[in-house]
């Protein structure tokens, strides 16, 4: 398992373990919003022993559960699992947008259909490299599941 | 427990209801799944339409396919491992055609109802504190 440090990073690794895995992989998005009743932070609470009444009030206003969103490209095949994690509501649009291309990914659309008149003189060029990198990419894949993932895991780790 | 998939209006709805519910706690999480769906309700045998002699037949599909899209607020059972009856999961089966109206509103719903995120401004007032973080954007700018 892997956390990307940003959210192209994460969104490139994943178009790849789709485009290799169309079939198995899955796309799972958890929005988190943490317990601060739990013993977890309890426990924070605790280092700072001083008058109870008073000092408790005021952080308790203060503490205001900050959620998380987190995003996970899983391949239950191949066991890959790439993660992101984000705090910032700035990237909930930008994350949504890269699961609605990541779904045309796995429904096997071609990428961009909105545009189609500028795009045709893009879009021959990069049909050809996209059939030429979903040839090799096959053939590692199944040979060895832990392969493929042992090849995204390095990527993740720069 | 299988309520079988719901339209896309339905499921909006129970997802907004879902993470509002969630929000008035306090705490708690909401999953969203997806992917592809190959398996078809019509012919309960068959899990995909696999040609035989070929068994990369799921890189190149003959037709496109239609994407499920599951949410579920997580409590499948409580503390004492019981099986919570109250627990909400949601699937809707969405087409290749309305792949893009869908996700636009996904989005939509997404943005208005998870609150709890930190904001833009909040961010630049703990710019000094998250230095950790500054590192990270100079990381995304190079890349």
């Amino acid at each position: 398992m892997v956390y990307l440090p940003t959210l192209e990073e994460w969104q490139r690794n994943a178009a790849l373990l789709l485009q290799a895995r169309p079939a198995s992989a899955r796309i799972t998005t958890k929005y988190h919003i943490p317990n601060l009743d739990s013993k977890r932070y309890a426990s924070k609470k605790r280092q700072q022993p001083s008058g109870e009444g008073q000092n408790e009030a005021a952080p308790e206003a203060a503490r205001v559960p900050r959620a998380v969103l987190e995003v996970k490209a899983y391949d239950p095949v191949s066991g890959v699992t790439l993660k992101f994690k984000t705090e910032k509501s700035a990237d909930v649009g930008r994350l949504v947008a890269g699961l609605g291309r990541m779904g045309r990914t796995m429904a096997a659309l071609p990428e961009r259909a909105e545009g189609l008149e500028d795009a045709v003189m893009e879009e021959a060029p990069a049909a050809e490299e996209a059939a030429q990198e979903t040839k090799p990419a096959p053939a590692p894949a199944p040979a060895t599941g832990g392969g493929g993932g042992g090849k995204k895991k390095k990527k993740g780790k720069k | 427990m299988a309520q079988g998939h719901v339209s896309q209006d339905e499921f909006f709805t129970q997802l907004t209801s879902i993470i509002e519910k969630k929000q008035q706690k306090g705490h708690g999480s909401v999953f969203l799944t997806q992917k592809r769906l190959t398996y078809d309700p019509a012919k309960p045998t068959t899990t995909s339409e696999a040609v035989p002699g070929d068994p990369q037949s799921d890189l190149h599909p003959t037709l496109p396919l239609p994407v499920i899209v599951r949410a579920s607020d997580g409590e499948t059972q409580s503390k004492d491992r019981v099986k919570n009856k109250d627990h909400v999961k949601v699937s809707t089966i969405v087409q290749p055609d309305d792949l893009e109206a869908f996700f636009t509103r996904y989005a939509e719903v997404c943005k208005a109802s998870m609150l709890s995120l930190r904001k833009r401004d909040r961010k630049k007032r703990k710019a000094d504190k998250g230095k950790k973080k500054k590192g990270a954007e100079t990381g995304e700018k190079k890349g």
